[in-house]
């Protein structure tokens, strides 16, 4: 699909061809003013592309990254209207805002009308709205912007059960690291297209582990990692060997629980970047 | 789609933006009526008092929300039910003012002609009034709809514009809401009261398409 904002205007966005499967977590990035805030608006349905077509429209939230709400209620009542909108009922919609009220630790502004809420809270109601909803299709703009640290992590647990629990969750954010954890992948949007940038692209480093051990190395990390190194010559009964797995940094986590709890266990000599600065080898986290 | 009304309604109530167009239907039914004057006179004024009003009450709710609190809408319920649900609660609110305003002025009206010769049924004559009004609120929904965004987007234009459209529809011949009016008050000197019902049908068809038209287009903006 396209996106024009005028007729014979610049395309802000062209040729986009883009899958949205259940449980897929996808991270948008791009440069400013590339086209990432007007493709998640065209993902949100706000907007309608100029050619080609979105098909498929599943129950959708969506958080601006600026909520300067202006609205004569207040949070609560915000809240449960926004609940009906998506489709809850009024008693559903009221003990969910008390949830996502407490869960962001602002009951006690629930009363307070909404164009009095400090920035930071007003955006905590925003994303609220939203996971209230328990959306399929959940689409944040730059959500975590203006958020404290603990609503930031929140913020990205709460993504991470949506995920979990068969949503799709596609966001911006100006921090590249942004749930790398959770295995966002990446489409990057230039020059009006976009591009499938997987995670292993430069943005994600590298990292080498090494393990030693007597065992078979874990099945579950033949999937989790990107390359293994060659496994050394057949072992004698006993006689340690040597593992070197090089995978990305945000998957590095998953292989560390696997070696750590196969059995035998592993004994994780050194992890470090895969091209390490000023050519040493500098391990920063040893295990063990 | 309650719920989206019912969240528009409350935006629009809360708000307390309703209260300028208010302001304006109270000052064109006072400088225009007084109590005592020819019942189907007054009506016709009232009916024609709506028109504006419920142009501008469209704005009201088309522009109530701020663009991010619009967005999250949107996405929520799709950009066509909420200007569904926009066009429907500005309606209804000049539904009722108008209903509310006609029963007031009937009530405080002389049931005689102009020149105090014939008497004028109170029962049709109040039935007519109404119509009248409901045919008057329709196409200033109309207006409102296709005057404000998402159709007509330009900032600074959709006041005068809407403002111009709704004096072009009372005093053009040959528009639904002028012969609606004119027919109460032509009425008020034969002393024949006319339903108009064929005013209110075009009206109806009026503000059929021109919501339609503002909701299609409210996804492409």
């Amino acid at each position: 699909m396209g996106r024009r904002y005028r007729m014979r205007g610049p395309w802000v966005l062209r040729d986009i061809d883009l899958d949205l499967p259940a449980g897929a977590l996808l991270r948008i990035a791009g440069t400013n003013g590339s086209g990432k805030s007007t493709l998640l608006r065209l993902l949100a349905g706000i907007d309608a592309p100029t050619t080609g077509r979105i098909t498929g429209r599943p129950r959708t939230a969506y958080v601006p990254e600026r909520f300067a709400a202006t609205l004569p209620f207040d949070a609560a009542g915000y809240l449960v209207h926004m609940g009906r909108v998506h489709g809850l009922s009024g008693r559903q919609a009221a003990s969910r805002a008390d949830t996502w009220l407490e869960r962001f630790a602002i009951t006690g502004y629930a009363g307070t009308s909404l164009d009095l809420l400090s920035k930071g809270t007003a955006q905590k109601v925003a994303v609220a709205q939203a996971l209230l909803a328990e959306p399929e299709l959940l689409v944040l703009d730059e959500a975590w912007t203006g958020l404290d640290t603990a609503a930031r992590a929140h913020l990205d647990e709460a993504v991470t059960e949506r995920v979990a629990a068969g949503g799709t969750a596609v966001f911006v954010d100006h921090d590249p690291r942004r749930l790398t954890g959770a295995g966002a992948r990446v489409h990057r949007v230039a020059n009006g297209r976009l591009a499938d940038s997987r995670a292993g692209s430069p943005e994600v480093p590298q990292v080498v582990i090494e393990a030693e051990g007597t065992g078979e190395p874990p099945a579950a990390l033949a999937r989790h990692t990107g390359a293994t190194a060659p496994q050394p010559p057949a072992d004698q009964a006993g006689t340690p060997r040597l593992l070197r797995i090089t995978l990305p940094a945000d998957r590095s986590d998953t292989a560390l629980r696997a070696l750590l709890t196969a059995d035998p266990p592993w004994h994780i000599r050194a992890v470090r970047p895969a091209h390490p600065p000023g050519g040493g080898a500098i391990p920063y986290g040893v295990a063990r | 789609m309650t719920a989206l009304l019912r969240y528009q309604a409350a935006l629009l109530l809360r708000s307390q933006r309703w209260l300028p167009p208010l302001l304006l239907y109270g000052v064109i039914i006072g400088i225009g009526i007084q109590s005592g004057q020819p019942v189907l006179d007054s009506l016709g004024v009232t009916a024609a008092a709506i028109l504006p009003v419920s142009g501008w009450l469209v704005r009201v709710c088309a522009t109530g929300e701020p663009p991010a609190a619009r967005a999250i809408t949107q996405a929520a319920a799709g950009p066509t039910r909420v200007q569904l649900a926009c066009t429907v609660t500005a309606f209804t609110a000049s539904a009722v003012l108008g209903a509310v305003g006609s029963l007031i002025v009937a009530a405080i009206s002389d049931p005689q002609t102009d020149n105090h010769t014939l008497r004028v049924p109170m029962g049709p004559a109040v039935a007519a009034g109404l119509l009248a009004t409901l045919a008057c609120a329709l196409l200033g929904t109309a207006v409102g709809a296709l005057c404000n965004p998402p159709v007509l987007r330009r900032p600074g234009w959709p006041i005068p514009v809407t403002a111009l459209a709704a004096l072009l529809l009372l005093v053009a011949s040959g528009s639904p809401a002028n012969a609606a009016v004119s027919g109460l008050v032509s009425g008020s000197s034969t002393g024949a009261v006319h339903l108009p019902v064929l005013p209110l049908a075009l009206a109806v068809v009026a503000c059929a398409a021109a919501t339609a038209f503002s909701c299609r287009l409210a996804a492409r903006r």
